[in-house]
C-alpha cells in the first residue's frame, strides 16, 4: 500500500469523523478536531524551523558567519519568556519592535490603500459625456448610499427629519442589502467547502467520480 | 393536528434532516451531471484578459496565501490560473503567506504538473538543464527546442514543458510575509537568495529579468484571510504593481470597492470565480476540458434552489402559522 493510498484513507476518514458533528457531537469529532489543530501548528513550527529558523539562523551561528543574528535571534527567544511570569515582561520587548515596525512601515500605506484610495473612488464624477446609463446609475447608487450608510452611523444628532431621518432609514436599508449580499456568499463559500469534501470522497477515495 | 402545530413542526423540524437534504443534493449532481450553463463575469474576465496578453518576456507572482481550509476554493482558481500562465510561457513565481500555504503551493504544483493528469505540465528540475544555461541557452524557445533534440519527448498526457527558473520559481514561505513584500519591492532575490529546493535565485533567467516587483507585470493573490490586503498596501500602493485576487466567497463582498477604486484589476470570488476561469481557458483553447470548480456548479446551484426552497417554506410557515403575530416560535433544535 502506497503512502498517497494510506493518505487518502485517513483523509477520507477524518473528513467522515468531522462529519460526524452533523448528527451529534462525539469523541471521534472531538479526536478529529483535535489532531487538526495540533498537526496544524506541529507543521507550522516544522516548516518554520525548517525554511527559516535552520537555514538563516541556526546554520550561519554555527558555521560562524553570522553573529549578528545573535540580535534578532534572542529577541526572538524573549517570545518564550511569556511561559515564566516572573520574566514574562521581557516578551514585551520583542512585541514592541514588531509592532512598532509594522506601524511605522505600514501606517501610511495602509491610510492611502483603505481610506484615501476608497474615499478618491468615492469621489469619482457621477455624469460625464458618452457615460453609459447604467453606470451613471451606478455612481448615483453608491454614492446616495456611501452617504445613507454614513448617516446612519451619525450618532451625535437624533434620526429625525428629512436629512438625519430619511437618511439613516435608506442607509440602514443599504447595510441591509450588503449583509444579504454577504450572506449570499457565505453560503455559496459553505457549500464550496462542502463540494471540496464529496469531491475528494467521491473521487480520489471511492473513485465513484472522475 | 391543527393548522398551527403543523407550522410549528415545521418551523422545528430538526436540523439534521436539512443537512441529509443538502448531502443528498450535493452528492446526486456529480452522479448524474448536468452541465448547467455559466456565465462569465468582468472581474475574471479582466484577469483572465490580463494573463492573456502577457507572455515570456513578462512575470507574474502566484501568491498562495490560504490554508487547508479554503483549499475547496482557493486552490481550484491557483491551478486555473498557474495553467494559463504555464499555457503562455508567462515566468510563474510562487509564494506563500504561512507555512500552511507553502505546502499549498507544492500540492497545487504537484497537481497541474501531475503526469498521470490530461492536460498537464511536465517540470524540468532546475539542476536537470544546467548544461544548456551554460551554454547560454535560456530563450524559451531555444531551450525547447535544444531539450527535445537531445531525444526528450513529452509524455503521452503533456502539453508543454516547464523549466524550473525560466518558467517557474517555487520561493515558499517566509515569516511577516507583508515586509516580504515591501522588499521585493527592491529587490525579489534580498528576500529569497535561494527557492524551495535550494537553488540560487541570483542564477535563474527569470529573475535576471524580473530582479523586483517593479518588473513584475501582475501579483495574484488567491486568499483565504486578509492577507491579501498586503499585496495592495505594500505592492500596488508602494509601487503600483497591478493585483488581482482570488478570494473564498465569505470574503468576496469585502473587497468588491477595491475593483472600484481600481486597486485590484479583478476578483475571483470562491469556486465559482474559479469555475468562471475555467470556462474561459475551454472556451479559448487554453485548456481542453474544464477542471474541478465547473464540476462543482451543478452542485452548487441544486444546494442554493434547495436552501432558498428552505427560506421560502420557513418564510410561509411563520407567517401561515400566525408566529410573527404570536411570537410561539421555539428555537430551533
Amino acid at each position: 500500500m502506497s503512502y498517497d493510498l494510506i493518505g487518502i484513507w485517513v483523509a477520507a476518514l477524518f473528513t467522515l469523523a468531522i462529519y460526524s458533528f452533523l448528527y451529534k457531537e462525539n469523541p471521534l469529532y472531538r479526536l478529529a478536531e483535535h489532531l487538526v489543530v495540533g498537526i496544524s501548528a506541529g507543521y507550522s513550527i516544522a516548516i518554520t524551523y525548517d525554511i527559516v529558523v535552520g537555514p538563516k539562523l541556526v546554520d550561519p551561528l554555527i558555521a560562524g558567519t553570522g553573529w549578528v543574528l545573535l540580535i534578532p535571534g534572542i529577541l526572538g527567544l524573549l517570545y518564550i519568556t511569556r511561559f515564566m511570569p516572573n520574566v514574562a515582561w521581557l516578551s514585551r520587548y520583542p512585541m514592541a519592535f514588531i509592532m512598532g515596525t509594522s506601524m511605522g512601515v505600514g501606517f501610511p500605506l495602509t491610510m492611502k490603500a483603505e481610506v484615501l484610495r476608497q474615499l478618491e473612488a468615492a469621489m469619482a464624477p457621477i455624469y460625464a459625456a458618452g457615460m453609459p446609463w447604467h453606470i451613471v446609475l451606478g455612481n448615483l447608487v453608491m454614492i446616495f448610499g456611501t452617504l445613507a450608510a454614513l448617516i446612519y452611523f451619525f450618532f451625535s444628532k437624533p434620526h429625525k427629519g428629512i436629512f438625519f431621518g430619511t437618511g439613516s432609514k435608506v442607509g440602514i436599508w443599504v447595510i441591509m442589502l450588503g449583509f444579504g449580499a454577504t450572506f449570499g456568499f457565505t453560503v455559496m463559500g459553505r457549500i464550496s467547502l462542502l463540494i471540496g469534501r464529496i469531491q475528494f470522497l467521491l473521487g480520489d477515495w471511492l473513485h465513484l467520480i472522475k | 393536528m391543527s393548522a398551527v402545530n403543523f407550522w410549528g413542526k415545521m418551523l422545528n423540524v430538526d436540523r439534521r434532516w436539512i443537512f441529509l437534504l443538502i448531502g443528498v443534493v450535493s452528492i446526486v449532481p456529480f452522479l448524474i451531471p448536468v452541465g448547467m450553463p455559466l456565465t462569465t463575469t468582468t472581474e475574471v474576465e479582466s484577469i483572465y484578459d490580463c494573463i492573456d496578453s502577457l507572455g515570456p518576456e513578462n512575470a507574474i507572482f502566484l501568491a498562495f496565501d490560504f490554508d487547508p481550509g479554503t483549499d475547496a476554493e482557493n486552490m481550484p482558481m491557483s491551478v486555473a490560473v498557474m495553467r494559463h500562465a504555464f499555457f503562455r510561457h508567462v515566468p510563474v513565481f510562487m509564494t506563500a503567506y504561512t507555512p500552511l500555504g507553502n505546502g499549498m503551493m507544492m500540492s497545487g504544483f504537484e497537481y497541474v504538473t501531475n503526469q498521470e493528469l490530461p492536460g498537464c505540465y511536465t517540470p524540468v528540475d532546475y539542476a536537470d538543464w544546467a548544461t544548456y544555461r551554460d551554454a547560454g541557452i535560456v530563450d524559451r524557445d531555444g531551450l525547447v527546442a535544444a531539450w527535445e533534440a537531445d531525444g526528450h519527448s513529452l509524455p503521452e498526457n503533456s502539453v508543454g514543458w516547464v523549466f524550473e527558473g525560466r518558467d517557474y520559481a517555487l520561493l515558499g514561505y517566509l515569516p511577516l510575509f507583508h515586509l516580504v513584500i515591501l522588499g521585493m519591492t527592491s529587490s525579489i532575490e534580498a528576500q529569497y537568495p535561494e527557492d524551495s529546493h535550494g537553488n540560487p535565485l541570483v542564477e535563474m533567467p527569470m529573475l535576471r529579468e524580473h530582479k523586483s516587483l517593479r518588473e513584475v507585470d501582475l501579483a495574484l493573490t488567491m486568499a483565504g484571510s486578509s492577507a491579501c490586503m498586503s499585496w495592495i498596501i505594500y505592492g500596488r500602493e508602494k509601487i503600483g504593481l497591478p493585483i488581482a485576487f482570488g478570494v473564498t466567497a465569505v470574503m468576496a463582498t469585502d473587497y468588491f470597492p477595491f475593483i472600484q477604486s481600481h486597486q485590484i484589476i479583478g476578483q475571483m470570488g470562491g469556486l465559482r470565480g474559479a469555475a468562471e476561469y475555467e470556462v474561459l481557458m475551454e472556451r479559448n483553447g487554453v485548456s481542453a476540458t474544464t477542471d474541478k470548480a465547473f464540476t462543482g456548479m451543478d452542485v452548487q446551484s441544486a444546494a442554493h434552489l434547495l436552501i432558498i426552497l428552505l427560506i421560502i417554506m420557513g418564510n410561509v410557515a411563520y407567517f401561515a402559522g400566525g408566529f410573527h403575530k404570536q411570537h410561539l416560535m421555539k428555537s430551533g433544535r
